[in-house]
């Protein structure tokens, strides 16, 4: 590590505060075809431990196909994914539980309660028994609800999930994500259903987990307002019909670049 | 320029030429008018389909009202003859019965359990054999379309008399509908927090358990109920073919003339049907 510092090569975009150390997960050339329609075009991007990533642009612009892929719930034609060291089409069943992913729709069990729910996420990790008869050991159960107060709904562990309001379903999603002990978290939109103010809580809640000691992962988010990924993410990348076209620190992403990525036609918000 | 070409250039250019919203509206009702006589003669074409559909359905059924007239009066002699009703013979009858409804808990019951697996493979949206899937389908509507009353035929030919037969034609019956039920239930449900369950690192049947089956158990039970409850009334008749139950004693008061003893049994069938549904209406509440 020493021998890295000294000789480490001075760093080339002017940015600040940056977040260190080896790629804890890597897109390489990803692309994307649906028939003759290129929803993804070689994008390429890094992200590290501690690191929170926000992925911006324009409806159509490719996101939602990007974060399947990332996630492994879409094939790519061709390029890359990888996690550390291992690819990411390669993971096994079960090792698919260091990628979390948290949907737009929160995907909970409606029927299930929130703890449940929270213990879907401990299914990557214990026989196929015990999801068969959601029985979990004493240890998985206290994990599950110290996920719960982590995102402040431990009062509400044993309340159903379709019980819960939009925001607090979310939360239940994240703590399953948290209860996966994941690598990464790729959370695709997990704002646009709700209202600016939940949105902005769930993100900051995104961000300390992203940020904290001892989870450290990584975050990589999708979102549709610029001054969410100013005010929440480390770095953002900006996706235009298919192509990267932006990738900077979060703190020196002009409007210019906004621009860029959602075109010169549409005025967008552009203030926080 | 072909002449549909031709025809639709026309109708552009008057619709662009005519300047006015009145005049527009004026081509519109026109257009819609023209629409409205073609409609109707389609409507008059349907009609006649129709009408000689039950013509033929009439001469092929053989109705004749003329009979139902004359066989009336019959009806009301042998209703006269059963009262008083047979009592001596109902701990026969109340066994007979209760067979009945054993075998239509225990055919359903398989037939349940059978479905789920069935259900999965029978189900576009989460098949681990996409191959599979209209064989399965296939299957599954062979099943439907054979009652399960000939299906017990066959298995009094194959298992001998008795109710076992009637238990096996139940469940081969319930079987198909059940499973074809469940499947298009799954085929609708949100597949959502399945992907999610999944991307959790569970296996492909444990996500399902986890994530499908609390959203379909609630339909899966009340659903069985409402079979078991069908099945007790379907296999009032399975006796008749010797394969058990109520149907058998029901069969033979009739070639025994004995009105009084099969009167006395439709009697029982009512009651214990009547009972069985307000009891399984009652739990069917509780379950969703």
């Amino acid at each position: 590590m020493n021998m890295r510092l000294v000789n480490a090569t001075p760093d080339t975009t002017p940015t600040t505060d940056e977040v260190q150390g080896p790629l804890m997960f890597e897109v390489r050339n990803a692309s994307k075809a649906f028939g003759s329609n290129r929803a993804i075009d070689s994008v390429s991007f890094g992200v590290r431990r501690g690191e929170f990533l926000a992925v911006l642009g324009p409806s159509g612009a490719g996101k939602t196909t990007l974060f399947r892929c990332l996630a492994g719930l879409t094939a790519m034609d061709s390029g890359s994914a990888t996690l550390a060291d291992a690819d990411v089409t390669s993971l096994q069943s079960r090792e698919r539980r260091r990628i979390a992913v948290v949907f737009q729709q929160f995907n909970l069990v409606s029927r299930l309660t929130a703890k449940q729910n929270v213990l879907a996420g401990r299914l990557g990790h214990v026989p196929a028994w015990r999801g068969w008869l959601r029985t979990f050991t004493e240890a998985d159960q206290l994990l599950a609800l110290e996920c719960l107060d982590r995102v402040g709904l431990l009062a509400q562990a044993d309340q159903r999930a379709d019980t819960l309001s939009g925001g607090q379903q979310q939360r239940v999603a994240i703590a399953r994500a948290l209860a996966q002990q994941p690598d990464v978290i790729i959370a695709d939109e997990p704002v646009a259903s709700l209202d600016p103010r939940i949105g902005g809580e769930i993100l900051e809640l995104l961000r300390s987990i992203c940020h904290s000691r001892e989870q450290g992962v990584a975050v990589i988010c999708s979102l549709h307002q610029p001054h969410f990924a100013r005010r929440f993410a480390d770095r953002v990348v900006g996706l235009a019909a298919g192509r990267i076209v932006i990738d900077v620190a979060a703190n020196i992403f002009t409007d210019a670049m906004l621009q860029s990525v959602y075109g010169h036609t549409n005025p967008i918000e552009s203030t926080p | 320029m072909s002449d549909a070409g031709a025809v639709l250039d026309a109708a552009v250019d008057t619709s662009t030429a005519v300047s006015d919203s009145a005049s527009r509206a004026r081509l519109a009702y026109a257009a819609g008018l023209r629409g409205g006589s073609r409609s109707r003669v389609k409507f008059v074409l349907i009609v006649l389909a129709v009408a000689a559909f039950y013509a033929t359905s009439w001469q092929l059924a053989q109705v004749d009202l003329a009979r139902l007239i004359t066989g009336l009066p019959k009806l009301g002699h042998w209703l006269a003859q059963a009262w008083p009703p047979k009592t001596d013979e109902l701990p026969l009858f109340l066994l007979r019965m209760a067979e009945t409804v054993a075998m239509a808990a225990i055919g359903t019951t398989a037939a349940t359990l059978l479905a789920i697996p069935m259900a999965v493979l029978a189900s576009r949206n989460i098949t681990p054999f996409p191959k599979l899937y209209l064989p399965a389908r296939w299957f599954l509507n062979a099943l439907r379309g054979i009652d399960s009353f000939v299906f017990a035929l066959l298995f009094v030919a194959a298992v001998g008399l008795g109710p076992f037969a009637g238990v096996i034609g139940i469940a081969l019956h319930t079987w198909g509908s059940a499973a074809k039920f469940f499947a298009d239930h799954i085929e609708n449900a949100q597949m959502g927090p399945l992907e999610a369950v999944r991307t959790t690192g569970a296996g492909r049947y444990t996500a399902i358990l986890y994530a499908l089956l609390p959203d379909v158990q609630p339909v899966l039970l009340s659903t069985t109920l409402f079979w078991w409850e069908f099945n007790v009334r379907a296999s009032t008749v399975l006796g008749v073919v010797g394969a058990g139950g109520i149907g058998l004693e029901l069969k033979n008061s009739m070639d025994l003339l004995d009105f009084s003893r099969l009167f006395t049994i439709i009697a029982l069938i009512l009651v214990v049907v009547t009972l069985l549904d307000q009891f399984s209406g009652w739990l069917r509440k509780r379950l969703t």
